[in-house]
């Protein structure tokens, strides 16, 4: 006895754990894209500074805020083969200093002949700063002061660095976020590559021919089956085969037997020659009640099947929606 | 898999956006312990808390030395 096939589009099974790993990642992504808005500039200016005379900004008023850091970012305007070191300070009311940070800029540059070719180089690297977080509520200065001024020679300049210093308070550091944001994708990716291996294998067979089988004991309500056939052929095969699937209950009884087209992927030599073919057909189904189920593959036309392979797996998840068959078997 | 994978996701992303928005790396002002700072943009600190004061530290005096970041070669 045959029950004819009831076909549902369904999201019920999809891995949940998939899309919890991928909201993860745009978690981090939105913050990570979001976080200028926690920002609030409040220097934004040049100034020139002469080598060990410190230069003081106009006193910022410390905040404790939940989210962020004072952060002052500073850059030196130097010139080629020109050193210059640096120290950002952050003084109290009393004028004394509580935090201060050295940065070694440089700016460089040459030339370079390499295999024929020539050209100029410069590298440099100019900008320092300082991330900090308040204890507590105070007004504070931010004093620049050159150290040591020199070129490449050792020789010291007596002339002003021109500072583009910019304050802002509540910044984020997105260091952390890019860390989260890499590793958060490369797990989702991970779970979208495995999602589709999810389940217990029940049969996984393999022969060199077209005609294949199985039985399994598999099955129950909320138990999807995906039962995948792959397909190896060689270089005269046809751009398509038919798979026909047949689902036997326990007493042998025809519950499912349909024809699929099965496109094939040809494998191409160097000189553009076809010297193999793979098609693969993925099925899903529900099969009621858990018992002992029958599965029998079979390709035409099977003069260039070279190797046939079925695999059934159930309690799978899917990544997306998929069309599963419904069987009930009447014993 | 996919439960271990969104596990260590969700752990992942929870504490890197806690440890950036709340700012873990930057510099705690007079405070002496300072576990998770992390220097920004190759600036050292120049000094460290004693209690809650700011010591300049012994090589700040020798800064002089700095003869330049640059490999020299180039390409």
């Amino acid at each position: 006895m045959s029950s004819s096939p009831k076909t549902q589009h369904t999201a019920q099974f999809l891995d949940p754990f998939t899309y919890l790993t991928l909201l993860s990642a745009v978690a981090v992504f939105v913050c990570l894209v979001l976080s200028p808005i926690f920002m609030r500039s409040l220097v934004s200016k040049t100034i020139p500074v002469d080598p060990n005379v410190p230069e003081q900004l106009a006193p910022i008023q410390l905040k404790k805020e939940p989210i962020g850091a004072l952060r002052i970012d500073v850059s030196a305007t130097i010139s080629d083969n020109h050193w210059v070191t640096y120290e950002i300070q952050l003084k109290d009311q009393q004028g004394q200093v509580i935090a201060s940070g050295i940065k070694q800029a440089w700016r460089e540059s040459g030339t370079w002949s390499e295999e024929g070719e020539s050209g100029i180089w410069t590298e440099d690297d100019l900008v320092g700063g300082l991330d900090v977080r308040p204890t507590k509520e105070e007004p504070i200065t931010i004093v620049l002061d050159v150290l040591e001024y020199t070129d490449i020679s050792g020789k010291e300049i007596d002339q002003p660095v021109p500072f583009e210093v910019s304050v802002v308070n509540g910044a984020v550091d997105t260091r952390y976020l890019w860390t989260g944001l890499l590793g958060a994708t490369f797990l989702a990716f991970l779970a979208i590559l495995v999602t589709p291996f999810s389940g217990k294998v029940i049969l996984d067979k393999s022969i060199g021919d077209s005609d294949i089988g199985g039985r399994g004991i598999l099955g129950g309500a909320k138990n999807l089956i995906r039962v995948t056939v792959k397909i190896k052929s060689d270089e005269h095969s046809p751009r398509s085969l038919t798979v026909l699937l047949v689902i036997n209950d326990g007493n042998g009884e025809q519950l499912y037997s349909n024809r699929h087209p099965v496109h094939l992927s040809f494998n191409k030599s160097e000189g553009g020659k076809v010297t193999s073919a793979k098609g693969t057909l993925t099925t899903f189904f529900i099969l009621e009640p858990r018992s002992s189920y029958g599965f029998h593959v079979e390709v035409t036309p099977d003069i260039t099947v070279d190797r046939t392979r079925l695999i059934v797996r159930d309690h799978c998840k899917t990544l997306f929606p998929v069309s599963v068959i419904l069987l009930k078997s009447t014993q | 898999m996919t439960k271990f994978f969104a596990l260590l996701a969700i752990l992942l992303a929870g504490t890197t956006l806690f440890y950036g928005l709340t700012q873990q790396s930057a510099l705690v002002l007079r405070q002496e312990k300072q576990d998770n700072h992390w220097i920004r943009n190759g600036t050292q600190t120049s000094g460290s808390y004693r209690g809650n004061a700011w010591v300049a530290s012994p090589t700040r005096q020798t800064y002089g030395g700095f003869r330049g970041g640059g490999s020299g070669a180039g390409k």
